[in-house]
């Protein structure tokens, strides 16, 4: 059999093995995938290596260090070289190369070259072996190679080597990258500056002429310990030519400085943002079931007040930059963006981890386009929407919103049974609004508690000081002793129930009473 | 006395405004809807209001509307807070007794509008915020509002009966009412004049002797409130 056909044969082989696919995946997860469970532990045992390889070298600088510390260092660089090599594995499939080539073949009819196939798959791990953190891991392995004493130099990859390992890093990194044109301008002006400089004080403070500097690279030393504003003063100019270049040196010292400060500073405040996001968008993934609040207005804060109590979970996220940075003084946690775009939801996990999403903001479009929007990415999501005009109310029904609510509605309803009962109302609205004593609660009846099976005229609610309002039991149960009873969205409400009514495990009962009442029952029912 | 209807104004032409004039319409109440921003009044026209223009800074204007004389409750939703402290005052010094509802956009000027002399400070954003807590807290429990106090039209209703004297509850404990089981009422307590205008909840230890002019607070569905309602008419 040709090389050729063994070659393709074994691609085709690893393409449909499922074991290496697995394989495989284990090893992406180990190594490159950011959502992974495993890879913070490899990240942090890699690290606690790199620092103690370089602890080690360097304590190696004025100590001896026995047999065990050569091991070590043998060790670490099979680690090193084992995570260079399976990191090129997983970079891409070589095997996929040959297949392409080969089916391209087929397709035109032309001869398989394998060397074709060899020089795609070459060219794409390249791709991988010149990339700035592959060059790191290649050269944080040399410098265990002793007899070459420049190679310790490398020692300092070994450190670089820790950005691979630190999220926070490498966003400084990538916040960096981003502003490569600007650092490329200052840097070809600093050059410029640099060899100016350093030739003009060559010429004139060369030691032939009586002055301090002894070579070219002396010149460029001073001129770069000049530039930064450093200027240790080992090596001073004293002709009046001398001094002039200093001082246009130092000038435009000050301006690359300042030119390289303003760089750093803007590039950190464009990509702020989205620094903060990502880094929700982390919390995020470790939270479950958690609440997205849109829009942090009068309600929205009302809202998350509540379930910040209550220690419930939920991300908020507000147009207005002034919102977000209230959220957060309140301590909550905040993203600023636009809930209706499709990527700022998903980031916030609608279709993924979020249980539910409020449509809060003021604007009944945005909350029509936000309910919609997160009706599309997840059909199961409950999505409460705020609707400020009550035309809204069916737009918000069709979009897909599982309950709305009208704010303007519920003045009017409030102002209405204040005319007509004012006191009954005033107390209404206070249990409602949980602002009193006397609440409204719902007391779930546990499978097997001694309440189970009970008529309700043998509970001991008098007793304890509480008004029975209704009993939520299944749909399906049957309402004998019940003159009315709700059938609600997945409850059946029996309001009133008679004291032959009987109760059954799972059963909640909907009551009026002291805090202290409620609990009692709710303290009863557990033992 | 229920079925007298009730002069009311309600200052303000915005949403909010024109959402309680509508439901008061629905109650039966006389209502008159006054601003005086010409724009919101052109919307509130366009939305099918009779609504008038009044310049509502100036006590002639606010007398000739009946404030302090035949209005019996007015309602201050204009759409600053500002604005709504400043009628407040106004009409206080005019009509002292009259209650007044008002509207609040945050959550400082509650106590001054209650400070400027309204008899109650309706705050939406903290109610809405709290009714969506509630759906996502409790949601059975949110929906059973919904479908009962919250809602219109809706089945239960909560109701204020006063207590005429010699009818069959006068004298009775409170706690030894039997509405539930008589009747398919729920009894949440009673307010006796005596006491102050508070609700005495029917949970509350110390028992209660109802006695005439009392109000009895209690839920249920309308034919069965109107069925006590006639015969509590009865004496006993």
């Amino acid at each position: 059999m040709k090389p050729a056909d063994l070659a393709i044969r074994f691609a085709y082989f690893l393409e449909e093995s499922p074991r290496y696919r697995r394989i495989k995946g284990a090893a992406y997860d180990l190594l490159e995938n950011p959502q992974s469970p495993v890879r913070p532990y490899f990240d942090f045992f890699m690290m606690a290596l790199v620092l103690t390889s370089v602890f080690i070298l360097l304590y190696d600088v004025r100590h001896h260090l026995g047999h065990w510390a050569v091991k070590f260092e043998g060790l670490v660089v099979v680690v090193f070289v084992l995570e260079y090599l399976a990191r090129l594995w997983v970079y891409d499939d070589a095997h996929k190369h040959i297949i392409e080539v080969y089916e391209e073949s087929e397709l035109i009819d032309e001869p398989f070259r394998l060397s074709r196939a060899l020089r795609e798959i070459l060219r794409s791990k390249w791709d991988y072996v010149s990339s700035p953190l592959a060059v790191i891991d290649l050269l944080a392995i040399f410098p265990s190679y002793r007899p070459l004493r420049i190679l310790r130099l490398f020692l300092l990859f070994r450190l670089f080597k820790l950005f691979r390992y630190t999220q926070n890093i490498q966003e400084f990194g990538a916040v960096l990258r981003e502003k490569k044109a600007e650092f490329l301008t200052l840097f070809s002006f600093l050059l410029f500056i640099l060899i100016v400089g350093s030739s003009a004080i060559y010429l004139f403070e060369s030691a032939n002429h009586g002055g301090q500097v002894h070579g070219f690279f002396e010149g460029i030393y001073w001129a770069l310990v000049t530039l930064s504003t450093v200027g240790y003063g080992d090596i001073t100019p004293h002709s009046f030519e001398g001094r002039l270049v200093t001082m246009v040196l130092i000038l435009s010292g000050i301006g690359v400085i300042s030119f390289f400060t303003s760089i750093v500073v803007s590039a950190f405040q464009e990509k702020l943002g989205e620094v903060r996001e990502r880094q929700v968008a982390g919390r995020l993934a470790k939270l479950k079931d958690y609440t997205v609040i849109c829009g942090y207005g009068r309600v929205g804060q009302v809202v998350a007040k509540h379930l910040a109590r209550d220690h419930q979970p939920f991300v908020i996220v507000d147009e207005s930059l002034e919102a977000v940075r209230e959220a957060r003084r309140a301590g909550h946690l905040a993203v600023h963006g636009r809930a209706q775009r499709f990527g700022m939801l998903r980031m916030l996990g609608v279709g993924g981890n979020a249980r539910r999403v409020l449509c809060l903001t003021g604007d009944d479009v945005v909350n029509v386009y936000i309910t919609l929007t997160a009706r599309q990415l997840d059909e199961k999501i409950e999505i409460i929407s705020r609707a400020n005009h009550h035309r809204t109310l069916k737009k918000l029904e069709l979009a897909g919103a599982s309950r709305a609510l009208e704010p303007y509605k519920i003045v009017g309803l409030i102002a209405g049974e204040y005319i007509g009962q004012p006191v009954a109302f005033e107390a209404i609205q206070g249990i409602l609004m949980g602002q009193e004593e006397i609440a409204l609660e719902a007391v779930r009846v546990p499978e097997g508690s001694w309440l189970e099976g009970k008529r309700v005229g043998e509970t001991p609610l008098e007793a304890l000081r509480l008004i029975l309002f209704g009993v939520i039991t299944p749909l399906e149960r049957e309402s004998d002793h019940v003159r009315h009873y709700y059938d609600l969205s997945a409850h059946r409400f029996q309001f009133n129930p008679g004291d032959d009514f009987i109760l059954l495990g799972g059963d909640m009962l909907l009551v009026f009473g002291h805090r202290y009442s409620i609990l009692r029952l709710r303290h009863r029912l557990k033992s | 006395m229920e079925e007298r209807k009730r002069n009311i104004v309600v200052a303000g032409a915005g949403p909010v405004a024109q959402e309680v004039a509508r439901q008061l319409c629905e109650r039966g109440e006389r209502v008159r809807l006054v601003d005086y921003d010409a724009e919101r009044l052109k919307k509130a026209r366009l939305a099918g209001f009779k609504a008038e223009q009044v310049n509502l800074e100036d006590d002639e204007e606010l007398r000739s509307l009946g404030l302090g004389s035949e209005v019996d409750v007015l309602f201050a939703l204009l759409e600053e807070d500002a604005e709504n402290v400043f009628l407040v005052i106004s009409v206080r010094a005019l009509a002292p007794k009259m209650p007044i509802v008002a509207i609040s956009e945050t959550e400082e000027t509650v106590k001054r509008l209650q400070a400027a002399g309204a008899t109650k400070v309706i705050d939406p954003y903290q109610i809405s915020g709290y009714r969506i807590y509630e759906m996502v807290h409790r949601p059975v429990i949110a929906e059973i509002m919904d479908r009962t106090v919250f809602g219109r039209g809706v089945d239960l209703q909560i109701s204020e009966i006063p207590v005429p004297a010699g009818c069959f509850l006068d004298g009775e404990y409170l706690d030894r009412l039997e509405l539930g089981s008589r009747y398919d009422l729920v009894v949440l307590g009673v307010v006796d004049r005596d006491y102050g205008d508070q609700l005495i909840f029917a949970t509350h230890p110390k028992r209660h002797r109802i006695d005439e002019g009392d109000i009895i607070v209690v839920i249920g569905r309308r034919d069965e409130l109107d069925r006590l309602k006639r015969d509590m008419e009865k004496p006993a």
